[in-house]
């Protein structure tokens, strides 16, 4: 669960703790400038960080941006205060509530409790609902589910008064029943920095995050992000339940606008101002936008004479007023998104600093385990495509195109453009599903697999347009494809990371983050996160594209190098047969769908028909 | 008419376009061969405005229209029939030429689609067909008519053959040779290098961004390497400067 | 069965307004690729623009045309302020993009203009009725839906025989190829905000007759109307945007009419939560054609 003890488990709670200081010392220094009315404010803050990182776990870690949080934060609300308000009080407001909820009473906790299941199960509906039409269709549709999720919690909390009081009633809680110490609030505030910091660094949460970057690249890889998506969805649900419940036994009373629109506004600005991507970026988002609001605020309603200064009436009356922090909040966002879209901290993590300073591991050398050492079986896998057809509309793609690859070679697939080389990678690794024919891996049928499974299954590869993980590090990026293979290869030994990111070069670089390399190392981190994937058969399409003469004759050491390292057959595409006929052992040349020879470099450097492939036959006489 | 002098072009890190240079004089036909990313459509996609290039020029006549975006290039006669053809599907024949020679002022656009109609019947045929509908070769058909429908006087093409059967290679090719005795002047970027050469007064061959054979087309034809220098076989100098055919 | 029929009238009355607020929201959707949060705050401003109006005492004849006009020019001077920093990023970012510009509208009227209602006088045929075979219809209801039948003849031939509709056509479709044409992406897009602002206004007017009046936040029923109508249709799709609007419109009567009465308040919550069901079961709405990722 979490890959590194020291650096997922020991730093990310000292440094939340970190993250909890600043928070707190925020609010130290807003009660010295502020003096008595910092306690309200204050406490707002605190309760807002709460959601707000809860809202940060899902959407830093997924990527997919939710309108529905406040929604669920709505659903938690209610419960909240259906079950902790006194019978007595909810005679006024609800008398014929549902089930008898109105003479149900129990502690603020239990009713916490019961607020965070019930809002757990909505959220594994809708979490259902999100994982099938992300699967579909692109972002937009899982934002629109979300932001149907808070118009139907405001909707049903108007309307359905028996159970809500909705606009006219709503649920209160006595003078002198609700919240008075700070204490439970920051001690939920600590544990939700630590939940959220955890998770990020957890398994799922790296691999969410690599989803999030590119998620075909992802499930090239082996990853199928639908898991932990849901699991952010639940962890980020119940952290909002909370604060939810906070939020509504602090102030006192819930009415259907405490949770809707203006709320919604207000977190998403925080966190898109701090950065989405880290809860550092979420503490410091509430921190400043919390400071800004206020002092809009007070300049808006109190007076222009702030910190002894006096400003001239007319002007500022004209800017100041009621509405003002609506109107700084909406700037706020076009603003960022317009010119900082990553927010103030852009990604960075306070620990994860931390972390890179102290744990400084040495370059490891080069592996000494060689794919020889272990496993006679694997050393000798064999990779069997055979009648493969696809047929796209009326168009034949591919027409019984069949290759054959052992572990130990590396096999050359050659041809002008749209000869079908790209749709023929597709197919073995399930991007595209064949019309006719197999895909053997030994007797492992792959055949039709969805791509995650069949890279699960020993089939990896890299893309012709290159796909990283853009805003994660070098090492973030191998380590993503290394932990899925641990859980779905065969147990046996294979480099490290570490050992991995060396072999390929890309030591010195290993926390740069993966869009700041060159082209040439940006080409080399593919290869090595594909080799982390532990694959039986490496496919890489194009490895060399873009490259000069010089670079792909280095890019040759690197493939076979990076090959015998894991242990691993190689299918290479490419144009280059400088790079072909220097690393491959044989080649297959496909023109318009079909494999029209094969053979050893030589023979077909030699071959008529293939010269004719690239270059064109004559016009008939 | 057409110069390109040390055109660069990159996307992000890449270097797409090494200190390109060509020329196409009017009246020409100038063929662009070489194999897949050898980038070839990055220089089509450069002079036609849709990609700004880091370096070189581009002179039109004498005048620099290097930057230019699409439609001043297109008001100064400079046409690109892209690669994959890119017909909007969900428009008609008719409505793809329309558009096409959006840059043409309305009197003088019906009278266009009446020439395209004379010189490619089968559009004629399906004029009110949506053109989803068309089969490859009726596709490009469309498609160079639809960048003719605006004039121009250099009309660049991005593989016309690409994804046809032979045989309607074979009209691709025959419809360059009729474009060419029409007077027309064609910068095409082809992988079908043999019937391009036929159909070429001169041809460039580009490999990994630079040009690295140029001649005329029986000369480039005739050479006894073109392979090699096409795909960077085993004896060709790896700095770029390949041997002049 | 009179019911049925008076629903049904009713149903496509709302339905109409629906679906001239859908085809605007699609409209910008198809050449940006930006779901239009802020498309509610075109009737926002032509309501106030409507009370200005009405307290210098012009008449609906007057106020009806004023109120397109104020649309069009708000739905143009967003794009040019706000949404045009923003053309080509991506999703998320035109999704926080436009709900900020929503808030920041609303905000300054309510700091500029006032947070109270303002009411101005319906016409007076709106109550009318008349009687057909016994069924009684609204006249406001036929009106309504014959005016926006003209509407959306008049689109209609806008985008089939007009150069700019054609343009708006082929860059929904492919906005780089377009431009290859010499398709000016600055005027299809300006085109394409002032046409989604005409159709704002007409629906903008027949919302403000029935309302009666104006603040601040009446934006924001509308936009949700337009957004969900759209997306029912498929994002993509003109057509379905418009077949999107009638049949909420029609699913909203209807099942007004069918909820027992302690909860008809729910309407819209049942709504939106069949919507939501249909994103987990069709994500791609009803009409759209899906475009695959390229590898």
């Amino acid at each position: 669960m979490f890959p590194d003890r020291r650096r997922d488990l020991l730093f990310p709670t000292a440094g939340s703790v970190g993250l909890f200081a600043v928070l707190v010392g925020g609010a130290l220094i807003y009660a010295a400038v502020l003096g008595g009315s910092a306690e309200r404010l204050i406490t707002a803050m605190f309760i807002d960080a709460i959601m707000v990182i809860g809202i940060q776990i899902y959407i830093g870690n997924t990527g997919v941006l939710s309108f529905g949080h406040i929604g669920f934060g709505a659903v938690a609300g209610y419960v909240f205060a259906i079950f902790a308000i006194d019978p007595e009080r909810k005679a006024r407001w609800i008398a014929d509530a549902p089930a008898g909820l109105d003479q149900v009473q129990v502690s603020p906790i239990v009713a916490t409790l019961i607020a965070v299941a019930v809002t757990l199960v909505v959220a594994v509906v809708v979490g259902i609902g999100l994982a099938r039409s992300g699967a579909k269709s692109g972002a937009v549709a899982a934002t629109v589910i979300t932001l149907a999720l808070l118009f139907v919690t405001h909707e049903v909390a108007i309307n359905w008064t028996q159970l809500t009081g909705g606009n006219r009633a709503p649920l209160s809680f006595g003078i002198g029943d609700t919240l008075d110490s700070m204490l439970p609030i920051l001690a939920v505030l600590l544990v939700a920095i630590v939940a959220a910091r955890l998770f990020a660094q957890s398994r799922a949460g790296r691999l969410a995050k690599a989803a999030r970057e590119d998620n075909l690249a992802a499930r090239a890889m082996g990853v199928d992000p639908q898991v932990q998506q849901m699991a952010a969805l639940l962890l980020s649900v119940a952290v909002v339940a909370v604060a939810a419940s906070l939020r509504v036994y602090e102030i006192g009373n819930i009415t259907p606008r405490f949770f809707f629109f203006e709320y919604t506004l207000l977190t998403l600005v925080m966190l898109i101002v701090g950065g989405r991507n880290s809860v550092t970026g979420a503490v410091v988002g509430v921190v400043v936008i919390t400071a800004a609001r206020e002092l809009t605020r007070r300049l808006a309603t109190e007076g222009y004479e702030l910190f002894g200064l006096s400003l001239d009436a007319a002007a500022v009356d004209w800017i100041f007023r009621e509405g003002l922090p609506t109107i700084g909040l909406g700037l706020a966002m076009l603003g960022f998104m317009i010119f900082r879209p990553n927010g103030l901290m852009n990604d960075w993590e306070l620990d994860e600093w931390l972390a890179r300073r102290w744990l400084r591991p040495q370059e490891p050398g080069r592996p000494t385990l060689g794919p020889i050492a272990d496993g006679a079986a694997h050393s000798r896998a064999r990779l069997e495509a055979d009648g493969l057809t696809v047929d796209f509309g009326g168009f034949r793609a591919l027409g019984s195109a069949g290759i054959v690859a052992n572990v130990g070679e590396i096999v050359g697939l050659i041809g002008p453009n749209g000869a079908g080389k790209t749709t023929l990678v597709n197919v073995l690794t399930g991007i595209v599903a064949p019309t006719a024919g197999r895909v053997l891996v030994d007797s492992d049928d792959l055949t039709g697999e969805p791509s995650h499974e069949i890279a699960r299954r020993g089939l990896v590869r890299t893309f012709q347009n290159l796909r990283l993980f853009s805003a994660l590090s070098v090492r973030d990026n191998v380590e993503a494809a290394y932990l899925i293979a641990e859980a779905h290869r065969d147990g046996r030994s294979r480099p490290s990371i570490d050992e991995l990111i060396a072999v390929a070069g890309l030591w010195d670089h290993r926390h740069r983050r993966a869009d700041e390399l060159d082209y040439g190392n940006s080409r080399r981190l593919e290869l090595a996160r594909a080799a982390a994937a532990a694959p039986t058969f490496l496919l890489l399409d194009e490895p060399t594209s873009g490259m000069s003469d010089a670079e792909s004759l280095a890019m040759v050491e690197q493939v076979r190098t990076m090959a015998e390292t894991i242990g691993a057959g190689v299918v290479v595409i490419d144009h280059d047969l400088n790079f072909i006929t220097g690393i491959c052992d044989r080649i297959y040349c496909l023109d318009r769908g079909a494999v029209i020879a094969s053979g050893t470099p030589d023979e077909i450097h030699a071959d008529p028909t293939v010269q004719a492939a690239y270059l064109g036959t004559a016009a008939p006489a | 008419m057409l110069e390109v002098e040390r055109l660069t072009t990159r996307y992000g890190s890449i270097s797409a376009l090494r200190s390109v240079s060509i020329s196409v004089g009017a009246g020409e036909v100038i063929g662009i061969i070489g194999s897949n990313g050898a980038g070839k459509t990055t220089l089509l996609n450069t002079v036609a405005g849709l990609l700004k290039p880091a370096g070189g020029r581009v002179e039109l006549d004498g005048s620099d229209v290097t930057g230019w975006t699409p439609d001043r290039m297109l008001q100064a006669g400079v046409a690109l029939v892209p690669e994959h053809r890119r017909i909007f599907t969900d428009l008609t024949v008719a409505e793809n030429l329309r558009i096409g020679g959006v840059t043409v002022p309305t009197r003088e656009r019906s009278s266009l689609l009446d020439e395209m109609v004379e010189l490619f019947p089968v559009l004629g045929a399906r004029h009110q067909t949506s053109a989803g509908y068309l089969s490859g070769g009726e596709a490009q058909q469309l498609a160079i008519a639809r960048a003719l429908m605006s004039k121009p006087r250099l009309l660049m093409m991005d593989e016309p053959s690409l994804g046809l059967a032979p045989v309607l290679v074979e009209v691709v090719f025959d419809l360059l040779a009729t474009l060419r005795d029409r007077g027309r002047t064609l910068l095409v970027v082809e992988q079908n290098a043999t019937r391009m050469l036929e159909v070429a007064d001169r041809a460039y061959v580009l490999r990994s961004g630079e040009v690295v054979a140029s001649g005329t087309g029986p000369e480039l034809a005739a050479s006894e390497n073109l392979f090699d220098t096409f795909v960077g076989g085993r004896d060709s100098s790896s700095n770029g400067q390949g041997a002049q055919a | 069965m009179t019911e049925l029929v008076q629903n049904i009238a009713d149903g496509l009355g709302r339905g109409s307004i629906y679906a001239l607020l859908a085809l605007g929201v699609a409209v910008v959707f198809g050449v940006m690729h930006l779901l239009n949060f802020a498309h509610g705050e075109l009737i926002t401003v032509s309501g106030y623009a409507a009370y200005w109006a009405f307290i210098t005492g012009w008449s609906w004849y007057l106020i009806a045309p004023l109120v397109v006009v104020v649309a069009i020019a708000t739905s143009i001077a967003i794009e040019q302020v706000a949404f045009r920093w923003v053309r080509n990023a991506p999703d998320f970012t035109l999704l926080l993009t436009s709900f900020g510009v929503h808030f920041l509208i609303e905000a300054a009227f309510f700091m500029y203009v006032s947070a109270a209602v303002r009411s101005f006088d319906r016409p007076d045929w709106i109550t009318k009725t008349f009687d057909v075979g016994g069924i009684n219809f609204e006249v406001f209801d036929v009106v309504v839906i014959a005016v926006t039948l003209v509407t959306l003849g008049l689109t209609t031939l806008l985008l089939q025989r007009t150069m700019f509709g054609l343009s708006l056509r082929a860059a929904a479709e492919d906005f780089d190829t377009a431009r290859l044409m010499g398709v000016r992406s600055d005027r299809v897009i300006r085109g394409a905000f002032a046409l989604s602002g005409a159709l704002a206004g007409i629906a903008a007017i027949f919302w403000l007759m029935r309302a009666g009046q104006t603040t601040p936040g009446a934006g924001l029923t509308p936009m949700l109307k337009g957004v969900l109508a759209a997306l029912i249709g498929g994002l993509g799709s003109l057509r379905g945007a418009v077949m999107g609007g009638f049949a909420l419109g029609l699913a909203e009567v209807l099942l007004r009419s069918r909820l027992p009465d302690s909860i008809a308040g729910l309407t819209d919550g049942v709504v939106f939560a069949l919507i939501a069901l249909l994103f987990i079961f069709r994500p791609q709405g009803f009409v759209t054609v899906a475009h695959a990722e390229r590898v």
